[in-house]
């Protein structure tokens, strides 16, 4: 442990000593800075909005790039200056200089995430005291509440993926049931976010009609509003908190109005937003997500670094940076591949259709089969995106924070085991 | 294995490969080598000859294709056996951005010697190799020769039973390299075992026991100097005082007795003995000045 203490000092002195921790912490300061003098159309929660996405964009840009190049340089340097060829003549297990220059580069990140957390903190506090005093808006953070059941009635429903198609006419419906619906304050508004997929028999209908009913299943207070949805575009629905009567329970029951509109909705698609938390806590709850973020970069970047040489591993770790925050559009890309002509079914909706030739089959083994494969290997990054809770003005739950720090874990534990053994057997010529 | 026994190779053998796994240069092939605890043992050799990879053989650095080598009894794979091994390496890599306090500290933290002890070696050893002068200032702004004395430096800061030296006195000038020879033999006076390899035969013969010579990868000599350079046939005799009749006299006897001169020519002593002559001469002026 004092071995792995005293390697992690070092990798901190140098990278203060050499000033590359001061470059990453006055850009990103610098580009945090400037979200003030971003100009804004609509009120003042835009204005936060923007203060904040760019807060947080500049921490995670910044954090991940300082996370990716100092831990991926660090480790093929020093074999290349053979200062490592001296260290490993001392009574230092090999394993030991890992964990120590792991524990190094999360010191670093740690100074670099609270002083430019602490510096976006106290801009985004700013501008939204300097926007409340002109009545404008205030931080907010909404809880949200996911579905505790989803189910789906009628005749025409069909399953395409995960979506659920469900024809409008009283041919079908959906019912999402809510449950644990408390809030501090019952004056709280209610708030009912929905995020449907829309299709239409009518090519050019850009909206549909959707009749949504709210009921309150302690009282059996049952309420209807008919709203026009657009395609791939959420709507809200503002109730006051009061109409729960306090039983924390709700069933909302959606269907499309009209014979020919298709709703496509997944247990994703219906949220409910009740209540209020402070945001400093939900402030740091987005930092330690991000943080998680940079821990497994630097562990990633700490497994190349023990086989490939600098400028290659620098590459490989901006590769996985990259592919990482685009694995949703991995998948889409070897499906689109996977297509070769599409036809409509009865109803009118878009099915995918395969059909094999020479090409395909080509195709399928040298570019759909390996991108799908890295999509499922490599980490999903978007797994610590806050930007959305924030931009959305939403807690992030306590489950979100646990998952993000699991997932680091899992690739920690598949990772350092594998940084281990290459170390360990690599030559220090 | 024998107690008396630091370093013991049996057919250790070194092939480094080339991308697709072939066999490219034979670095090293089967070295078989004894060196005795308490002796300073020399690997001499041209560049290339396999000394540097013994060396690295012998710390664990890289592994052998063939073979084995033992360190004080140990294999070379042993973490724990080189807490009693100090190493200087061809080249003096260090953290460049650390001055020779802090890189003392740190190989001394990385040694686990506590505090007090270590403050005392470090500072005992940058008088040894005399840093004190620039042991606050970083590593990236000393010469070659300072960087040299400091990897002496950090070499021995765990008081080791081996000392293992490559090129010792590469980059230093003759007083550094006088110093470091009388480290070396200081290192022999308290029982320490010294394994050093150079090209410069001169240090080597200087100060070593025995020495090995190394080309292309196989070992060609292995010895004390005297049994390598000895030769039973030819005399050297030193005399001092002889007026020149005298030496035509010496002259006309040998050829007598049927024996051959080689050469007869005044005694020129080395550049370096003339050096040092220099050096402590101004040493003492400059004492009587004061």
């Amino acid at each position: 442990m004092q071995q792995i203490s005293v390697i992690a000092r070092q990798t901190f002195k140098e990278a203060v000593r050499n000033k590359i921790l001061f470059v990453f912490i006055i850009l990103g300061l610098t580009t945090i800075c400037c979200s003030v003098f971003m100009p804004v159309v609509g009120d003042g929660r835009e204005k936060i909005k923007i203060v904040e996405s760019m807060c947080f964009r500049s921490i995670t840009f910044f954090g991940t790039l300082a996370a990716i190049l100092l831990s991926a340089s660090s480790i093929p340097t020093d074999i290349e200056n053979r200062v490592l060829s001296t260290v490993t003549t001392k009574p230092v297990q090999r394993t030991t200089i890992i964990l120590g220059k792991i524990i190094g580069f999360i010191y670093i990140i740690g100074v670099e995430l609270i002083v430019m957390g602490g510096v976006s903190y106290a801009l985004i506090k700013f501008t939204a005291l300097k926007q409340s005093l002109q009545g404008n808006s205030e931080l907010v953070a909404r809880e949200q509440f996911d579905p505790d059941t989803l189910q789906i009635t009628g005749e025409s429903t069909r399953k395409i993926g995960n979506v659920s198609w469900i024809e409008g006419g009283g041919k079908g419906s959906s019912v999402w049931k809510f449950k644990g619906l408390y809030s501090k304050d019952r004056n709280d508004d209610l708030e009912i976010k929905a995020d449907f997929l829309v299709e239409s028999k009518k090519r050019f209908s850009l909206n549909i009609p959707i009749n949504i009913k709210i009921i309150n299943p302690g009282t059996g207070k049952v309420l209807t509003e008919s709203i026009e949805i657009s395609r791939n575009k959420p709507d809200l629905l503002r109730l006051s908190g009061e109409s729960l009567d306090g039983s924390g329970e709700l069933t909302v029951v959606v269907s499309p109005e009209n014979s020919g509109d298709y709703i496509g909705i997944n247990s994703d698609s219906l949220r409910v937003f009740f209540g209020k938390k402070s945001f400093g806590y939900n402030f740091l709850k987005g930092l330690t997500i991000i943080s998680f973020q940079f821990f497994l970069m630097v562990i990633i970047a700490v497994l190349g670094s023990t086989f490939l040489s600098l400028p290659v591993n620098i590459l490989f770790c901006l590769f996985v940076f990259f592919c990482g925050n685009i694995t949703d559009f991995m998948r889409d890309l070897s499906t689109v591949i996977n297509v070769f002509e599409t036809h409509e079914h009865e109803h009118g909706l878009s099915v995918l259709m395969k059909k094999s030739n020479v090409f395909m089959i080509l195709l399928d083994y040298v570019i759909r089969k390996p991108i799908l494969l890295l999509s499922y290997i490599l980490p999903d990054l978007r797994n610590f995106g806050v930007g959305k809770y924030f931009m959305d003005g939403i807690n992030i739950p306590c489950k979100t924070v646990f998952m993000s720090f699991g997932y680091a874990v899992l690739y920690t534990f598949f990772c350092l085991p594998i940084s281990f053994v290459i170390f360990k057997r690599r030559e220090m010529a | 294995m024998n107690n008396d026994i630091a370093i013991e190779t049996e057919d250790l053998t070194k092939a480094y490969k080339s991308f697709w796994g072939r066999r490219k240069i034979l670095a090293l092939d089967k070295l078989n080598i004894t060196i005795q605890k308490g002796e300073i043992f020399g690997l001499l050799g041209p560049n290339g000859s396999g000394k540097t990879t013994t060396l690295k053989l012998l710390l664990g650095l890289i592994s052998p294709t063939e073979g084995r080598a033992y360190v004080l009894g140990k294999s070379t794979n042993d973490v724990a056996i080189k807490s009693k091994i100090g190493f200087l390496p061809e080249e003096s890599c260090f953290y460049r951005f650390l001055n020779a306090d802090e890189t003392l500290d740190f190989y001394g933290q990385l040694f686990r010697i506590p505090g007090k002890e270590r403050k005392l070696r470090i500072n005992r050893l940058v008088e040894q190799v005399g840093l004190e002068f620039a042991r606050k200032r970083p590593l990236r702004q000393y010469s070659k020769g300072m960087l040299r004395r400091i990897g002496i430096a950090q070499a021995l800061i765990n008081d080791p039973d081996l000392v293992i030296l490559d090129e010792p006195t590469s980059g230093l000038d003759p007083i550094g390299t006088k110093e470091t020879k009388d480290i070396i033999l200081a290192l022999k006076e308290r029982g320490k075992t010294v394994l050093l390899c150079s090209h410069l035969l001169s240090d080597v013969q200087d100060i070593c026991d025995r020495v090995a010579i190394l080309d292309k990868g196989k070992l060609q000599l292995a010895g004390t100097i005297d049994e390598l350079l000895s030769s039973k046939n030819v005399v050297e005799v030193l005399i001092r005082n002889l007026p020149d009749e005298a030496i035509i006299e010496v002259e006309t006897f040998i050829k007598e007795k049927k024996g051959e001169v080689i050469s007869i020519r005044n005694s020129s002593g080395t550049l370096e003995d003339l050096f040092l002559k220099i050096y402590a001469a101004n040493i003492s002026n400059s004492k009587a000045d004061v």
